[in-house]
């Protein structure tokens, strides 16, 4: 049952921050559709709620050609996923969307709540991180830009400390001859992955591979980015052969962890399926690409 | 075959509740809320097997807020069972008094004034225990060296059962080929919409309401009544509408046997509902179970002789079990003509939580071994699994030795259709096949079990002066819809319209008794009955239109559509609602009032009547990654005469999917006795999204002995589909699939295994 516990309703971006900083025990929710459940199961019980669900400056998508794109945090699923600029520019973004839990969660959820829960299942982690995005969060002190791969540190644990909140995620603008592709295995559509990949291709203009990224969903401890994977196919003019041993080598690189959902021999295995088939899929969008 | 023309049977008629439900207007027990109510709580054994050396409740009585805490040593300790007309079979107490024997089995209850003071208390309850060595699998259990369960039960083993038909041993020896194959079957959650619950309330005057989410008000009455020390009539249970039971609500269970015995002492209204979790943990599931299957066949694809062993996990206590066991074996000869038969099935206690009946009853299990093994067996020979299929299968007339006797039959129309359905597919993409499997089912079970002295159903209607109709029956809706086909074999028969008819179910006090919603068998036990009460009201009402009308008694009277007439002469008649006004002056005002029962009689025993089908499952497997993708799902379907098309349909797409989670994606994995999946989030139900098409191919037939010909739809329909989808995965990639469910990381095994075997060829 969850416990009881008192309300903030911070009505400004300042006043979150403050409210925050003043209060120790207090965790936030924007939705709750990852807070609620720990708190039900009694793993977390906060003497106070700072709710920024109302709070309306954090709540947009803005996107220029050359700065890329800019999610405020508390900006749902949803509107990300209903987004014109997004489907057009980051088309994986929404295909990520659309299999993200159900329609009621994703009305609900943020993109915010998602990344600072921290759940290495998550969806929009390794593809955010295979976009090369960045994450803006901050106190009422100041505010702080990483890189979204180095934004996780273990278990539903990030950088950030105490009193910080996500404020935005940015996305640079995709460079040309770029693609980037996302798929979870799981049994039902809308659960989160047993395992997840997530791969971005960019090309050089003579067809070599400019860069490369492939990140692993519920495969350690945090969305994972298997850099061996990727050592061996930057430069290089890719192929099937390329992608199956890259698949391999992500196989044994991922730290996957068994439970009744698949033995940790049968995510391995998936996973390297998974990263054949997602940089194909990228390596395919980057060669049509402008 | 030639039915007569029906104005509401076999149309489209929605859900008589309907509106009630999607408007939320529907009281489920969850819903029932009644002045002065406490709210319990169950605490649970945290351990398999253990001895209660002692139980401290003080600290719990002593939160304020709590009402009562109550333990074995409160109640009457009778040790009660579903199965009451064979005492050594009723090994349940609710409370235990010496050990528990399961996780999550009932230790103590506490009633307080909210909900969350009852589950605090719970955690002031001591209990001391003495941890027994404890065993999980059958197969382990029925060794010597196994602990024991039960005392007096030799190596665990709960019922056993055999079913022996002609010379087996002699059939056999005239087989070209003998097959021989070890399968292991799952369990599964029934998943209810609602969970158990109940609201009990004990007056002064000695009497007990109890709402309940039951699939057999009478049932529910009888038990409560035995462990209560109450007489029946004194105890009044009322399940105005249930959110599923899929045969996990018809025995007595704890939130029921909790809220009464507190209520008792309390003279308070006491309300039991368990979470999702405990529903998990503590309501019994299906039965799993282990097949070895021997199968002898001729050449030309005749079929000789079956011989099969079947153990199953009974978990700690028999519930419906018992009658699993028997029609696991009884079905898993289905649908075909045995020289002999031979079915050995061995129940066995084990320390998890206990199994029983869920939709299909044994019989999902049984085909899932048979159908595939068909089909390899044709593999094996060359043979068109079609053909042998039609060769062996049940036929009008047909006599199951000793068991059965089958009145009606379309199976080799459905295979004929079945078969059609599949050769206008074509050829298939990769990695994609159909498999099919074909089976009935019963239409009501015979074996009187509960030992009731009612008939199996009853019916009383009752017709108001405007012509509207009050039915009062004993047959349980839990969603399936009983309520609208009682109300249209009602309108049918009164030649009224649906609106004219008020369905009065799920009070014992005011509807006559019926055994419930359990083997299929309200359409036709209790449809039967609305049938002769109606009848016999038409008849009363029909003796005035004589008079009234001054016709030649040689004609023939009947109402159709509000519409009392010569049969002959349909324009010659007077409204309806005209002669139950006369005919209650005629009178002296009585209203006009039918009676109608159904007990089946000299009709084997096992069902009055059977269902047939033959199902096709289209599916396609990623041979990477072993996922399973269902395409559709067309099912050939002889279920007599339907009574409303849109509840066939219902029942349809609700067991293709129901089956289809069994299939291939619910699994109840257990630690050491401990459910590990106890949640919405790793328990697989299927949604929408995987929901694959699932047509239907009406087959016509009749059934004598069902109202307007009817028989079962809806449960046999879980059992085709599990073997169909093994055959879909081996004819898509020639792997055989042993185990249940056939999750991605089984079919990858089987494939690797596959290639090594080639490898080594």
């Amino acid at each position: 049952m969850i416990n009881d516990f008192h309300y903030l309703k911070p009505a400004s971006l300042k006043e979150a921050l403050a409210m925050y900083a003043e209060h120790d025990d207090c965790k936030v929710i924007c939705g709750g559709q990852s807070l609620l459940i720990v708190m039900r199961q009694g793993m977390v019980a906060p003497e106070y709620l700072l709710d920024i669900k109302h709070v309306k400056e954090l709540s947009y998508i803005k996107f220029d050609e050359k700065d890329g794109l800019r999610i405020g945090a508390t900006t749902t699923h949803r509107e990300i996923e209903k987004s014109d600029i997004i489907a057009k520019k980051y088309p994986v973004l929404v295909a990520m969307e659309e299999k993200l839990a159900s329609i009621q969660t994703r009305n609900w959820g943020t993109i915010g709540g998602n990344l600072a829960h921290a759940d290495p299942a998550g969806d929009p982690g390794p593809v955010l991180i295979a976009l090369n995005a960045e994450i803006k969060f901050g106190n009422s002190g100041g505010e702080k830009l990483v890189p979204l791969d180095e934004f996780f540190v273990d278990y539903f644990e990030t950088q950030m400390e105490q009193g910080d909140l996500v404020l935005e995620v940015h996305v640079p603008a995709p460079e040309p001859k770029f693609g980037c592709a996302y798929q979870k295995f799981n049994l039902l559509d809308s659960d989160m992955g047993i395992v997840a990949a997530a791969a971005s291709v960019t090309l050089n203009a003579d067809g070599t591979c400019k860069d490369v990224r492939i990140v692993l969903g519920n495969a350690g401890p945090i969305p994972l980015r298997v850099t061996k994977a990727e050592d061996l196919l930057k430069g290089k003019k890719l192929d099937d052969a390329l992608f199956a041993e890259a698949g391999t080598i992500a196989s044994e690189e991922c730290m996957p962890v068994a439970d009744i959902h698949a033995s940790e021999e049968h995510r391995r295995h998936v996973l390297g399926v998974l990263t054949k088939r997602m940089l194909k899929k990228a390596f395919e969008q980057a060669q049509t690409a402008a | 075959m030639s039915h007569a023309k029906y104005n509401v049977i076999n149309t489209h008629v929605h859900n008589i509740d309907g509106v009630a439900k999607v408007t939320g207007r529907a009281t489920y027990t969850f819903d029932v809320k009644l002045p002065g109510m406490l709210y319990g709580k169950i605490l649970r054994s945290p351990h398999a097997h253990a001895k209660i050396k002692n139980i401290d409740t003080s600290a719990a009585m002593a939160l304020p807020g709590v009402k009562i805490v109550v333990t074995g040593k409160d109640t009457l300790g009778v040790k009660q069972g579903i199965w009451r007309r064979y005492e050594e079979l009723c090994d349940e107490q609710v409370l235990p008094l010496e050990k528990v024997r399961y996780i999550g089995e009932p230790v103590a209850a506490v009633a307080a004034i909210t909900e969350e003071i009852a589950e605090a208390a719970l955690d002031l309850i001591e209990v001391d225990y003495e941890v027994l060595p404890a065993v999980y699998e059958p197969l382990e259990a029925i060794k010597k060296e196994a602990p024991t369960i039960h005392e007096g039960v030799e190596r665990n083993v709960n019922v056993t059962r055999h079913i022996e038909w002609g010379d087996v041993d002699e059939a056999f020896e005239e087989a070209d080929y003998i097959r021989e194959d070890w399968f292991k079957c799952s369990g599964q959650a029934h998943m209810c919409m609602e969970t158990r619950a109940a609201v009990s309330s004990f007056t002064p005057d000695g009497k007990l309401t109890c709402w309940a989410s039951t699939q057999s008000a009478y049932y529910t009455q009888g038990l409560l009544a035995g462990v209560l020390g109450l007489r029946e009539g004194d105890v009044r249970v009322l399940a105005p509408y249930v959110g599923g039971g899929f045969g996990g609500k018809f025995e007595l269970d704890a939130a029921m046997f909790t809220s009464a015995v507190m209520s008792m002492k309390l003279f308070k209204p006491v309300k039991v509902c368990f979470t999702r979790e405990e529903d998990f943990i503590a309501s019994k599931r299906r039965t799993p179970m282990f097949y070895y299957v021997r199968t002898g066949i001729k050449k030309d694809g005749t079929f000789c002789a079956r011989e099969s062993r079947m153990f199953s996990n009974g978990g700690a206590y028999t519930g419906m079990g018992a009658t699993a066991l028997y029609l696991s074996g009884f079905f898993h000869s289905f649908p075909y003509k045995w020289r002999g038969y031979r079915y050995d099935g061995y129940r066995v206690y084990t320390n998890t939580l206990p199994s029983t009946s869920m939709r299909g009853f044994g019989a999902p299990q049984a085909m899932f071994c048979s159908e595939q093994q068909i089909d390899w067996i044709c593999a094996d020979l060359g043979l068109d699994p079609f053909e042998v299929r039609r060769k062996n299968g049940h036929t009008e007339g047909y006599e199951v030795p000793g068991q059965a006797f089958i009145q009606s039959c379309g199976l080799e129309q459905c295979i004929n259709e079945i078969e059609k359905w599949v050769k206008s597919k074509g050829k298939l993409p990769a990695n994609r096949g159909i498999g099919i499997s074909s089976c009935g089912f019963m239409s009501g079970g015979i074996f009187n079990w509960f030992d009731s002295p009612y008939s199996f159903s009853s019916a009383v209607v009752t017709i108001n002066v405007d012509g509207t109709v009050e039915l009062h029956v004993g047959c349980q809706d839990i969603g399936q819809g009983s309520n609208t086909t009682m109300a249209i074999i009602a309108a049918e028969t009164l030649g009224v319209k649906v609106e004219d008819i008020r369905v009065h179910s799920g009070d014992t006090a005011h509807c006559p008794a019926d055994l419930g919603a359990w083997g299929s068998r309200q359409t036709l036990m209790a449809g039967n009955a609305v049938k002769m009460a109606c009848e016999d009201a038409k008849k009363q009402l029909l003796e005035f239109a004589y008079a009234e009308m001054g016709i030649n008694i040689v004609y023939d009277l009947d109402i159709k559509d509000r519409w009392a007439h010569i049969v002959a002469r349909p324009e010659r008649g007077l409204p309806y609602v005209d002669l139950v006004k006369k005919a209650l002056r005629a009178k002296d005002g009585q209203r006009i009032m039918g009676r109608g029962y159904y007990t089946p009689h000299r009709k084997g025993m096992i069902s009055p009547a059977y269902s047939y089908m033959m199902q096709a499952v289209d599916a396609e497997i990623d041979p990477e990654t072993g996922k399973i993708k269902i395409h559709e799902v067309m099912t050939a379907h002889d279920c007599g005469q339907p009574i409303n098309q849109l509840g066939l349909i219902g029942q349809l797409e609700g067991a293709a999917s129901m089956a289809l989670g069994y299939a291939y994606l619910e699994d109840m994995p257990m630690e050491d006795g401990k459910l590990m999946n106890p949640n919405l989030v790793d328990y697989k139900v299927i949604k929408a999204p995987e929901m694959p098409e699932a047509g239907i191919i009406e087959i016509d037939t009749f059934e004598p002995e069902g109202p307007y010909g009817a028989k079962e739809a809806g449960e046999g329909l879980t059992n085709p589909t599990a073997a169909a989808l093994g055959n879909a995965i081996y004819n898509a990639m020639g792997i055989q699939m042993k185990e249940l469910p056939i999750t991605p990381e089984r079919v990858l095994k089987a494939l690797r295994e596959k290639k090594e075997q080639e490898a080594q060829k």
